[in-house]
């Protein structure tokens, strides 16, 4: 990796510097809680700027579900190092409770999403009992069971609307949307980046690097993993509760729909899987590609993501933000004089 | 009566179901991959010997023999894709984190689903293979021909493949690779060339069966997933690397699917599959014949 970075990166140093980006890491390390502020009023504007429905607001909203999506696979797949192919249980789950709370029950809005996350985080407890028990292949293709069990039951129930789904016709505006994605994605991130400093964090981390080492140093491993498990599933959930209504309508395929699994695995690994920004990043950057494709070749979005996925598997695993990373703690290197013989010394020094 | 008619619907499209397993698994063993894409083959299989019996004969129709005749194209071709596939792509991810070698193949999944979506559209096809009387009766029991050819055939494929394995030369390189990959290097084999060759062969035998699959049931560009997860639940269940395991797992999968649609509703299948996939994977992640799967 870092091999391939230094072939191609002499105009690319003398433009953006690696000690510049690493400085750039070190002031949104010291900034964080200010410039998440900064990044909800950013996000916030729009409507109050006049954009209030149509093509752009709905693709807006979109990025920002994909992001606490993206994110929320994060805190299992990135954190804690147990790649889930069935986080989208979960938003089916809260997308088919508040559909059914709304319609058959004639409860409001906002008290079916509360239900709806909390449903997920019951359903996540219970199937995390069993599958968090499992690693490696039998993990993944596990949770992918549980995704399409889930999506079969759906279709076979009564109270689901079976097959044909369930449509909502009385919903709220595109701007309750938009701000309702936004202020979960927010919360989210707060907590997220709130618990990598945390002990928990470090001992979610501690279970992706060496699980074996952390149970060693008396740690309850399957507590922990239980607790990030139902942490994602309450914001997926949640998420899931507002896109039965965002969507006005919901079927087994939408609800539970592998692609989208995948997708937003590839948007965690894009961005930069185990960060608080890399799945954000990610989701924007690849609802993006995926959103431009979608208009202008009807129907090709998902041959796109399939190549996107094998791409950025077999070209950088790291993501934008670990490759980043690599490249700016490459400074540290020939500070040391690593590599001072190979490459010209000058740029080194030339910004200390 | 009932239940033994479905224990023997179960029986002979289970075969089917084994014969995909069996190439799933021996990609899981030699490669130590998990490949999603593998329906995929079976899916692609299936489209190939339509196309060419529709070439020839102008409809997705003909006897028999003509039929028969198109496995080997499909097999050809599925040997090919899967050869090209591990030499180009599946190749750079190995020895990299398991989680990124099945996200490469789940890429490859969609992609080759997305594009024959594209090629071929969603209608589900399938090849109509004509008999003078399509099925026959044994001590009460109704057995349809085209099932019972796709049953031997399944038997055939998955017995060549372990001849295969056993006999020949390349078998023999296979299994040492995947015994030690490192040792395999070291007296001569070429591991590179045998991982694809192992991938080639697993993938045309699902093309195979895929072919068969749209004879009695029928095809469409998203049915992929499904038979791999199928593959999954066999070969967790008859132990990763037993080949006769994958067709007793393969066979019982088939009569369970069958009982259930049968008491049950059709509808359920797919969920008593995959509730059974989790079951078992929890209480018995070893398989029941293999040697045992390493946590």
């Amino acid at each position: 990796m870092s091999a391939e970075s230094e072939s191609n990166s002499g105009l690319l140093r003398s433009l953006v510097p690696p000690d510049q980006v690493d400085r750039l890491f070190g002031v949104c390390g010291a900034h964080g809680w200010k410039l998440l502020a900064a990044s909800a009023v950013v996000g916030a504007l729009p409507p109050l700027l006049g954009l209030q429905q149509g093509y752009y607001m709905t693709v807006i909203s979109e990025m920002f579900l994909f992001a606490i999506l993206a994110l929320s696979w994060d805190i299992v797949g990135g954190q804690t190092g147990y790649p889930s192919f069935g986080n989208m249980a979960f938003f089916g789950i809260g997308a088919y409770t508040t559909a059914i709370l709304i319609k058959d029950f004639a409860i409001s809005f906002p008290v079916a999403m509360v239900v709806a996350g909390l449903v997920a985080v019951a359903f996540a407890a219970v199937i995390g009992a069993v599958v968090l028990r499992l690693r490696g292949h039998y993990f993944a293709i596990a949770t992918l069971g549980v995704l399409l069990a889930a999506q079969q039951i759906s279709r076979n129930l009564d109270i689901t609307g079976g097959a044909s789904g369930k449509i909502l016709l009385e919903v709220p505006s595109g701007t309750v949307f938009y701000y309702l994605f936004l202020g979960v994605l927010v919360v989210e991130m707060g907590v997220v980046y709130y618990l990598s400093n945390t002990r928990f964090g470090f001992i979610l981390n501690a279970i992706r690097d060496d699980e074996e080492k952390a149970t060693a140093m008396g740690f309850n491993t399957t507590y922990y993993k239980t607790a990030a498990w139902m942490l994602a599933s309450l914001f997926t959930g949640v998420a899931g509760g507002a896109y039965s209504l965002f969507n006005t309508f919901i079927d087994p395929q939408t609800a539970y729909n592998g692609a989208w699994n995948v997708e937003l695995i590839a948007m965690a690994l894009l961005g930069g899987s185990g960060t608080v920004a890399g799945p954000v990043i990610g989701a924007f950057g690849l609802h993006t590609v995926i959103e431009v494709v979608e208009t202008a070749f009807v129907g090709w979005q998902l041959v796109l993501l399939g190549i996107v996925v094998i791409v950025t598997v077999i070209g950088f695993p790291e993501g934008a933000v670990g490759t980043l990373r690599e490249y700016a703690s490459e400074m540290e290197y020939y500070k040391r004089g690593g590599m001072a013989a190979t490459d010209s010394g000058e740029e080194v020094s030339a910004d200390e | 009566m009932a239940f033994t008619q479905f224990v023997v619907n179960g029986l002979l499209i289970g075969a089917l179901f084994a014969a995909v397993a069996v190439g799933f698994a021996l990609i899981w063993g030699v490669v130590d991959i998990i490949n999603l894409a593998h329906g995929e083959m079976v899916m692609l299989g299936g489209y190939t010997s339509y196309w060419v019996l529709t070439l020839v004969t102008g409809n997705a129709e003909g006897s028999p023999l003509l039929f028969l005749v198109t496995i080997p194209v499909a097999i050809l071709v599925l040997f090919g894709v899967g050869y090209a596939l591990q030499r180009t792509l599946v190749s750079r991810v190995i020895g990299t984190d398991i989680f990124l070698t099945l996200l490469v193949t789940f890429g490859i999944s969609i992609a080759i689903q997305q594009l024959a979506l594209q090629a071929w559209s969603a209608n589900p096809r399938s090849i109509q293979v004509s008999f003078a009387d399509p099925s026959f009766t044994v001590a009460g029991l109704v057995v349809p021909k085209m099932k019972l050819v796709a049953f031997v055939g399944a038997i055939v494929l998955t017995a060549a493949l372990y001849l295969f394995l056993q006999k020949t030369r390349t078998g023999r390189a296979i299994r040492a690779v995947s015994q030690n990959p490192e040792a395999a290097a070291l007296v001569g084999i070429d591991v590179e060339h045998t991982r694809a060759v192992t991938f080639g062969v697993s993938s045309a035998i699902a093309g195979g069966v895929g072919a068969f699959i749209a004879t009695i049931l029928n095809i469409q560009p998203q049915m992929g997933l499904i038979y791999t997860l199928k593959s999954f639940v066999i070969v967790v269940f008859g132990g990763v690397g037993s080949i006769p395991g994958a067709l007793v797992g393969g066979l019982l999968l088939g009569s369970v699917e069958e009982l259930t649609a049968g008491f049950i509703s059709s509808r359920w299948t797919l969920a008593v599959s995959f509730t059974l996939l989790i079951v078992l994977l929890v209480v018995k992640p070893q398989g029941l014949f293999g040697e045992g799967a390493e946590q």
